[in-house]
């Protein structure tokens, strides 16, 4: 995906197809692709999935210029409906509504189509709005299964056009810069021996979703849609429509909490060692949820040979508790540690009491950090002077995000799609980091250490 | 009658009346212009080595800003306090939160610059009164006290009326 290629809009490529390639060529009518680099033309866009994360992404595009909204489709009238009223009042625009992604993709002409629908739908949305020549922002993770994230790889090369990720730390600036400046370019951690990740969320933030039952699809809408998938019997509506409000508590649906909400840490442990995991260990239960399908608590480590050496990482999925700190990624060396989160709020930055002052005084001088406190012992009775570490002085990033956490990402890919730009997270690349989590479930479920192979992990 | 005279002529008491002029108007003026105030986040581009940085990454930089849609008569938890009470009307609590605000403003102005001096100490004595009324209700004791010693100010400064030079309209 380094080379983005010269579009052609979804009619040209009907038309292509239809008129065969002889024809194309002698007709230059027919060639009315969006050249690359066209920074004035909008970007026709169009919505699969109208649903919470879909809310999500809008609220992130709205400030991006350069966007014709055009379609949207869901199977629940009533979201289409509320995406539909959302775009008319913000920009007095009326876009076409739709109840099949199929018939959407036909009728309209999209440069650029967001997935965000439950994941199990993920590669066939995908892998359907690819081969109608529209270039894909799929939400993450990519699929329910390697199988589907894989078909979507293949979609990707095989169509030439963009597939980006919904892993949207990966275009955040604080994360870049982290990355780029303090991990790899000064080195401030040292060499990162550990790292810790967490997603902590209250028994209030994971109940069932419920919904008024008038404004649901109806049962067959929803057996055509696949949320009967899995079902050892024949599901009764209410059971049908728990599932396709809470598809994520569902193994045949969704990865459960360690992909919904694991994938974007985990995704960000890979991505800045720059290597997949050796091993893997889990534990999970469903220890308050009994009910539920998935596991409601996960605990994993894995392992990473890099060439500063080995690194373990652990990481905890917990959806009974909001104490401990929210959720973050840690990464933890020898000279400093980065706890950085796409909440600045949960971010810090700390320098071992052994670590070269100079260097770092040096880079606060220059603007890199920012010295937040020095380092402040406990105290108290308690202490036992043997026991205690000198305590690392504060830093901070010196700057942070002034938009929502999701534009970045979404303006990358629409600057791609442009050709101004490289995509920061495409099918590929996000399947490398996701691969590994895919066998966490499995993992946790066997009890057995997983000792990854090309045949785990290849895309 | 000699006393009288001397007491009139006293350079002390005029001063003391155009002390307490300027500290009560400037009082309440400000405290009138505040309750337009309000905060506004700017960013801007972090530097480093002297340069914007290439990531985008920038600082909130918070400043105060007056504005008319900031206006505030009564500050919102005060505000939901004396809703809550049942001897303050909504329509009353209302109109104070509209009036208060323009009301200090103009009575501040009025007792600076010295127009229809003692109608103007005398209403600014009710708008203090007013504020305590509610402040005793909701049981706020140093509030209380506070606009007490503004109360007694006032009286002072109507005390020492007659000794008012340097005044726009003298009358009243």
């Amino acid at each position: 995906m380094n080379l983005k290629l010269p579009t052609l809009s979804r009619r040209d490529f009907l038309a292509k197809s239809t008129l065969g390639a002889g024809l194309v060529l002698g007709a230059p009518a027919v060639l009315r692709a969006k050249e690359a680099g066209a920074p004035t033309d909008d970007i026709r866009v169009g919505f699969i999935g109208c649903g919470k994360q879909h809310e999500v992404l809008f609220n992130a595009m709205v400030n991006i210029p350069g966007i014709r909204y055009v379609a949207a489709c869901d199977i629940m009238k009533a979201r289409v409906g509320r995406t539909f009223s959302t775009i008319k009042s913000r920009f007095d625009t009326k876009i076409n509504r739709y109840l099949d992604a199929e018939e959407m993709l036909e009728k309209e002409e999209l440069d650029a189509v967001f997935v965000s629908t439950p994941d199990f739908w993920h590669a066939p949305h995908t892998i359907m709005a690819l081969e109608a020549g529209c270039d894909v922002y799929c939400e993450k993770m990519m699929s329910n299964t390697l199988e589907g994230a894989r078909s979507m790889v293949a979609a990707m090369d095989r169509t030439g056009k963009l597939c980006q990720i919904g892993h949207q730390r990966r275009s955040n600036p604080r994360y870049r810069y982290t990355l780029e400046q303090l991990i790899q370019k000064e080195q401030i951690c040292g060499q990162i021996v550990n790292i810790n990740g967490q997603w902590n969320r209250a028994l209030s933030s994971s109940q069932d979703i419920v919904s008024k039952p008038s404004i649901l699809p109806d049962a067959e809408t929803l057996r055509k849609a696949g949320f009967n998938t899995g079902a050892d019997h024949e599901l009764s509506l209410d059971e049908l429509r728990h599932r396709f409000l809470n598809w994520r508590f569902y193994t045949d649906l969704s990865g459960g909490p360690i992909s919904d909400l694991g994938a974007h840490q985990i995704d960000i442990f890979n991505w800045y060692l720059g290597c997949q995991p050796t091993s893997l260990m889990a534990s999970g239960g469903r220890s308050y949820f009994k009910d539920r399908e998935h596991f409601d608590n996960v605990m994993c480590i894995f392992d990473y040979d890099t060439p500063q050496g080995h690194v373990r990482a652990s990481y905890q999925v917990l959806t009974t508790t909001s104490a401990g700190g929210g959720y973050y990624e840690s990464f933890m060396g020898a000279e400093g540690t980065i706890i950085i989160s796409e909440r600045e709020a949960y971010t810090k930055i700390y320098k071992e009491s052994g670590a070269d002052s100079a260097k770092w005084d040096n880079m606060v001088r220059r603007g890199f950090l920012k010295k937040e406190a020095a380092g402040k012992a406990a105290g108290g009775a308690d202490a036992i002077a043997s026991y205690e570490s000198a305590p690392p002085d504060e830093y901070a990033l010196p700057g942070g995000l002034s938009k929502a956490p999701h534009q970045p990402h979404i303006e990358n890919f629409l600057d791609t799609i442009r050709g101004n730009a490289k995509l920061t997270c495409d099918a590929r690349h996000a399947l490398e980091s996701e691969a590994p989590i895919y066998w966490v479930n499995q993992a946790a479920e066997s009890k057995e250490t997983i000792f990854f192979t090309d045949e785990h992990l290849h895309t | 009658m000699a006393y009288k005279d001397k007491y009139s002529n006293d350079l002390g008491l005029t001063l003391g009346m155009l002390t307490l002029r300027i500290w009560l108007g400037c009082r309440a003026i400000l405290t009138g212009i505040e309750k337009y105030a309000g905060t506004q986040n700017s960013d801007k581009d972090v530097l480093i080595d002297g340069a914007t940085n290439a990531y985008g990454l920038t600082d909130t930089v918070t400043g105060k800003v007056y504005s008319f849609s900031n206006y505030h008569g009564v500050p919102v938890p005060l505000y939901d306090k004396f809703n809550s009470e049942p001897l303050i009307p909504t329509w009353g609590l209302n109109l104070f939160d509209t009036i208060l605000g323009p009301a200090l403003i103009l009575l501040g102005l009025g007792v600076l610059f010295g127009i229809a001096q003692r109608i103007s100490l005398f209403a600014m004595g009710l708008v203090y009164t007013s504020l305590t009324f509610g402040l005793i209700l909701i049981n706020q004791s140093s509030g209380v006290a506070w606009l007490g010693v503004h109360i007694i100010m006032v009286v002072m400064a109507l005390a020492l009326a007659k000794h008012n030079r340097f005044a726009v309209l003298k009358k009243w």
